[in-house]
């Protein structure tokens, strides 16, 4: 029991939190364009360059807030270029989100190279991070305390947020057109809603979405700078959404699913099993959940045909 | 359509040249460091690089990075280096092993030098550091300080950690004098053990430090490059404690990391690129960095002391000393990892 209680406990359960916020944050942008039929791989690009903004704007002025709009503002820029090629230009929005992918990696390099002189990372006293919240009451309460205060404000923001993209995309007449988009883009247009507009609405929410989990990823949950900091986190999120059968609450599920296989297979290392094996955990995990994430996908196609 | 091709091409060749470019006057020596990753790992890559800095500013010659995180291109690095005429070569990492022992033969009026790894050839320097004793004695330092339960952030448990990179031979050399050097002050030590898998995941690393100080570790050694500044940012924001790697990393975050194992790269390149510049290279022996001729080393804890105050234990010091001269003198032999080829 001594050595369970070494590997599963409150702290797992911390842990777990942490590690899903960045796949959360990514996977509910990735939910918004996939529900308007824009499968956004280019998130793991605006996540990275979002980052990057965080940390220069932090460093710069002093303020997290302003890291973190500046990083929302590059996202939805970012964001808003793939719109371009993709609806304007007509080109496969999978390519272009391979290539901003691509771009992210050398152009952030390029960044901290021309503007802090240093390659590789970048850290400092004058970054300011995001704040730990700390719940009054709650934080007093033995459990309770460990298992919901002392996150970052965004941790919280990030769950939130789960629920706003389920209102929006479900309780309002914006989410309906977005969804009427994306299952039968002929009849919306038909029926009057403007299709490309809805679908530029959408990728900017996967903008905002992408750099907020950027700015997370380097001002919140760590507080550097490193190449390609994002380390797949963008691509797991595809995986969530996937998984999730591309709602928000199921998504999120999905995500904190992610985030628990990570935190185990850490803790077991730790605990001494082979870090090989423990490594592969969280990518096993994937590929099990995009498989069945994927039938899924197919069985919805096919009602949406009929 | 032809000229889209040419602008494409154009830039191509622009980005492929982009690479940092010191230039000097007094010399036409050209020197080239291929890496196995980036700059600013504020460790291993950088420590390299500061050393043939240091020649630059003595002998004056062109210097030139080619940095890569693509295992692939490192081969294509060191070739084109050598392809183009460069005098002296260096291959910094272990990793480079194969790759200049397959290509060195066929550039036989280039200079090689390769750091942490061994290849006998005649136009091939080899640098090797005794990292296992280095780190015998960071072991030690980290198996007096979990004893230590009167300073704050440290339990009465007798568990210290160990967060590593990739799981390559270097690191376990690493590891096996760590816990060689922990059971020396107290066998009952015991040593949790973690690997990111990855060295520029800083969110793994500091998750898996998290994880030790919460099975028990109070002190975590990180021998992890990038990765490791999670490992440090993860020292720093509990009250735990940290243990740094290659360049003196005691002042990143002042108080949290007791000490570093210095891994002096930079002397090693040093003295390459000046044996090259007064024309006394010589092809085809191995130089041994060890804790004999200061190639390894800890820090001297003046950090952590101004930050502990009174609560600082001397005896650290005053032990790490003792075995510092009984391992010089040989009554200590750190074991080390026998899948590492040092010779």
């Amino acid at each position: 029991m001594g050595d369970l209680g070494l590997i599963i406990n409150l702290n797992l359960l911390r842990a777990t939190l942490r590690m899903s916020t960045p796949i959360a944050l990514a996977a509910m942008g990735l939910v918004i364009t996939e529900q308007a039929a824009i499968t956004n791989i280019g998130i793991e690009g605006i996540m990275l360059i979002g980052a990057f903004v965080a940390v220069a704007v932090s460093y710069f002025t002093g303020s997290w807030v302003l890291g973190i709009l500046s990083s929302v503002a590059a996202g939805v820029v970012v964001a808003l270029f793939m719109a371009v090629i993709h609806l304007k230009f007509k080109a496969d929005v999978f390519v272009a989100g391979i290539a901003i992918n691509l771009f992210a990696i050398e152009f952030t390099r390029f960044l901290l190279r021309n503007i802090f002189n240093t390659a590789g990372s970048f850290y400092d006293p004058n970054i300011v991070p995001i704040p730990s919240i700390t719940i009054p009451i709650i934080d007093k309460i033995p459990v309770l305390g460990t298992l919901l205060s002392g996150f970052k404000l965004t941790d919280y923001l990030g769950i939130i947020l789960v629920f706003v993209t389920y209102f929006i995309l479900y309780k309002t007449v914006w989410g309906l057109r977005i969804r009427f988009v994306g299952i039968h883009p002929l009849s919306a247009e038909t029926g009057g809603v403007h299709v490309n507009i809805k679908k530029y609405q959408a990728m900017i929410l996967s903008g905002i979405f992408g750099g907020l989990a950027g700015a997370h990823l380097s001002l919140g949950y760590t507080r550097q700078f490193i190449e390609n900091m994002t380390n797949g986190r963008g691509f797991i999120g595809v995986a969530a959404m996937y998984f999730g059968g591309v709602t928000p609450i199921n998504t999120w599920f999905a995500s904190l699913f992610f985030g628990f296989t990570e935190a185990l297979g850490n803790n077991l290392q730790t605990f001494g099993l082979p870090s090989q094996f423990m490594l592969m955990i969280p990518y096993i995990a994937t590929v099990v959940a995009i498989t069945i994430g994927m039938i899924r996908k197919q069985k919805r196609e096919k009602n949406n045909l009929l | 359509m032809r000229k889209i091709f040419s602008v494409l091409l154009v830039l191509a060749l622009f980005v492929g040249v982009f690479s940092l470019n010191v230039m000097a006057q007094n010399s036409d020596m050209r020197v080239a460091l291929v890496l196995s990753g980036f700059l600013g790992d504020q460790s291993f890559n950088d420590s390299s690089y500061e050393g043939l800095k240091r020649a630059q500013e003595e002998y004056g010659f062109e210097l030139k990075v080619l940095e890569s995180g693509v295992s692939s291109e490192w081969e294509q690095n060191l070739i084109a280096m050598a392809s183009a005429g460069y005098d002296l070569v260096v291959a910094n990492t272990t990793q480079f092993q194969q790759i200049v022992k397959n290509n060195a033969p066929m550039f036989p009026d280039t200079k090689f030098a390769l750091i942490d790894g061994v290849v006998d050839l005649p136009n091939v320097v080899s640098a090797v550091f005794a990292q296992n004793e280095g780190s015998f004695l960071a072991g030690a330092a980290a198996a007096m300080f979990t004893q230590h339960d009167e300073i704050e952030g440290v339990n009465k448990d007798k568990i210290i950690g160990w967060v590593g990179g990739m799981d390559i031979p270097v690191l376990h050399d690493f590891l096996v004098g760590y816990k060689q050097g922990a059971k020396y002050i107290d066998p009952e030590t015991k040593v949790l053990v973690s690997f990111a898998g990855t060295f520029n995941d800083p969110v793994k690393g500091k998750e898996l430090t998290l994880s030790q100080y919460d099975q028990g570790a109070d002190i975590v050694m990180n021998v992890a490059s990038g990765t490791g500044n999670g490992i440090l940012e993860a020292a720093n924001e509990t009250p735990h404690y940290a243990i740094g790697v290659d360049m003196n990393q005691d002042g990143i975050y002042p108080g949290a990391i007791l000490t570093s194992m210095l891994k002096r790269m930079d002397q090693a390149t040093y003295l390459i690129a000046k044996s090259v510049a007064e024309g006394n290279y010589e092809g085809g022996r191995t130089i041994k960095m060890d804790l004999s001729n200061g190639g390894v080393s800890l820090t001297d804890m003046s950090v952590m002391q101004e930050a502990l105050g009174d609560k600082f234990p001397e005896e650290i010091l005053t032990r790490i000393q003792e075995l510092t001269e009984k391992v010089k003198n040989g009554e200590i032999e750190v074991d080390s990892y026998e899948g590492f080829q040092r010779n």
